[in-house]
């Protein structure tokens, strides 16, 4: 009954907020360079990147087009890695100036005491370090060797600072699934407070591999055990708000799926497009920063985002769970765009049999 | 401990409140601005010149820089009714030697630019 009347009420606050489509987060895809060749990669980073880092200068003139900045109006720097970039300090600083707030996605590999240290001064707010397993199968996941035990200094120098709101995310397969538990001590053991799981798209090179993916059964296990743990409280675990997962909906999250792309969440790309999240497939373009305003673009167009009935096709024009997934996260829709790649809750019902 | 509180209490708002605290798919969580933006410049009370390589930390964090050439250094540090800072002179006798000197800086609040000249003397 109280889900019923929450789920209403959601729907109200969806329709409100795509009509205002308040700009709270943007992510400066700053770089494609990577330094790893995960095998999961959806962007195909490579370490020789055929994209020159984006000049901050370019990326500044994009920025200082948006009027009157949300309050809570984040930079987010994703990549690539963006610790590639010897000026990600400089970044930080000049979108701090503007009364901005930045924050960073990173696989952890050179964020050492003195990255750390270096840009906490800058200004960091929020920091994002993944960790896909535990040793062997973080290492397998992200092809080095290394990988694991520099992610796991970087989460000790993370968690010293109270300063940064920081969280894990793991990307669930076949591999790490069975150790999810052992991840989960791991996590609490070093002190970290928040986790985000996902389970990863059949994009990019990750589409070449069946062992990324998890079967129903699977995913609906990997639900179950984030369901669980978040009732023990000792740390904030929760799913990612990849897609919509029907009667797991109240538990593995603190609020309903909502994919906010376009809505609240701009991207400008290593290229200059204009986009959404820099996941969702790139014919989703909306302009670009070296042709077009970058806030004129946000306000006036982006309709593909903000009215998602074109996606009540293939196997969701009969969905009776539309209205609260509206085509699940725009991610998953790709190609011709009949069908999402993905659909959550028919896994989940598919595995209750 | 801040950020505990933050957690708490933004998990126990209502759920009108909650739908504002989210985070993209594959972004970082919110950042709350808890913070405040330091810069000044350490000069020698003797000679009234810029003090270059002098470390300016904040105690019971990892945080620190070295003023420049020019004796300026600026960072952002975590929010707290006060600010409490420790001037050193590290680098020995390059540089000149000066006595160290801690600073407190009282009522700061959320987005404040405090600005100090700080001198040191000599040993």
């Amino acid at each position: 009954m109280i889900q019923a009347f929450k789920k209403r009420v959601f729907r109200k606050f969806k329709k409100a907020a795509t009509k205002t489509h308040e700009l709270n987060y943007l992510f400066w895809e700053c770089t494609t360079r990577c330094n790893l060749n995960c095998r999961h990669c959806g962007s195909d980073c490579t370490k020789d990147s055929t994209f020159k880092d984006m000049p901050l200068e370019d990326f500044l003139l994009a920025l200082d087009t948006i009027e009157n900045p949300a309050p809570n109006f984040t930079v987010v720097l994703t990549g690539g890695e963006p610790l590639l970039r010897h000026d990600i300090e400089l970044c930080g600083r000049e979108i701090r100036k503007r009364g901005m707030k930045w924050s960073m996605v990173s696989n952890g590999h050179f964020y050492d005491k003195e990255k750390h240290i270096s840009l906490l001064n800058a200004g960091l707010g929020a920091l994002t370090i993944s960790l896909d397993g535990l040793e062997n199968s973080h290492n397998w996941l992200r092809n080095s060797k290394t990988s694991f035990a520099k992610v796991e200094n970087a989460i000790g120098l993370a968690v010293t600072s109270s300063r940064i709101n920081f969280d894990i995310v793991s990307c669930i397969n076949k591999r790490n699934l069975f150790e999810l538990d052992l991840i989960f001590d791991f996590l609490v053991n070093l002190g970290v407070k928040a986790w985000r799981l996902f389970t990863i798209i059949p994009i990019g090179r990750a589409k070449e591999n069946q062992e990324l993916f998890l079967s129903d059964k699977e995913l609906k296990a990997l639900l179950d055990f984030i369901s669980r743990k978040r009732k023990e409280k000792k740390i904030d675990i929760k799913f990612s708000c990849e897609g919509y997962v029907g009667e797991y909906e109240s538990k593995v999250r603190d609020s309903y799926f909502f994919c906010r792309a376009g809505i609240n969440i701009g991207s400008i790309l290593i290229d200059g497009s204009i986009m959404a999240c820099p996941n969702i497939d790139r014919s989703f373009s909306q302009g670009n920063i070296y042709k077009d305003s970058f806030y004129d673009v946000w306000q006036s167009k982006y309709q593909v985002f903000r009215d998602r009935s074109w996606t009540k096709i293939g196997k969701c024009a009969s969905c009776k769970e539309y209205e609260d997934c509206q085509g699940n996260g725009l991610h998953y829709w790709h190609g011709e765009k009949k069908n999402p790649l993905v659909c959550h809750k028919e896994k989940i019902e598919n595995a209750q049999g | 401990m801040k950020k505990n509180w933050v957690r708490k209490f933004m998990g126990g708002l209502s759920l009108t409140s909650v739908m504002f605290v989210f985070q993209a798919c594959y972004g970082t969580p919110q950042d709350f601005g808890m913070d405040v933006f330091v810069e000044g410049q350490v000069k020698s009370v003797t000679t009234g010149l810029p003090i270059q390589g002098v470390k300016v930390s904040v105690p019971d964090q990892l945080q620190y820089e070295f003023t420049n050439e020019e004796g300026f250094f600026s960072f952002y540090t975590i929010l707290d009714v006060s600010i409490a800072l420790k001037i050193q002179d590290v680098d020995s006798t390059l540089n000149g030697l000066f006595i160290d000197k801690d600073i407190v800086v009282s009522n700061v609040n959320a987005e404040d630019r405090v600005y100090l000249n700080i001198e040191l003397q000599e040993k």
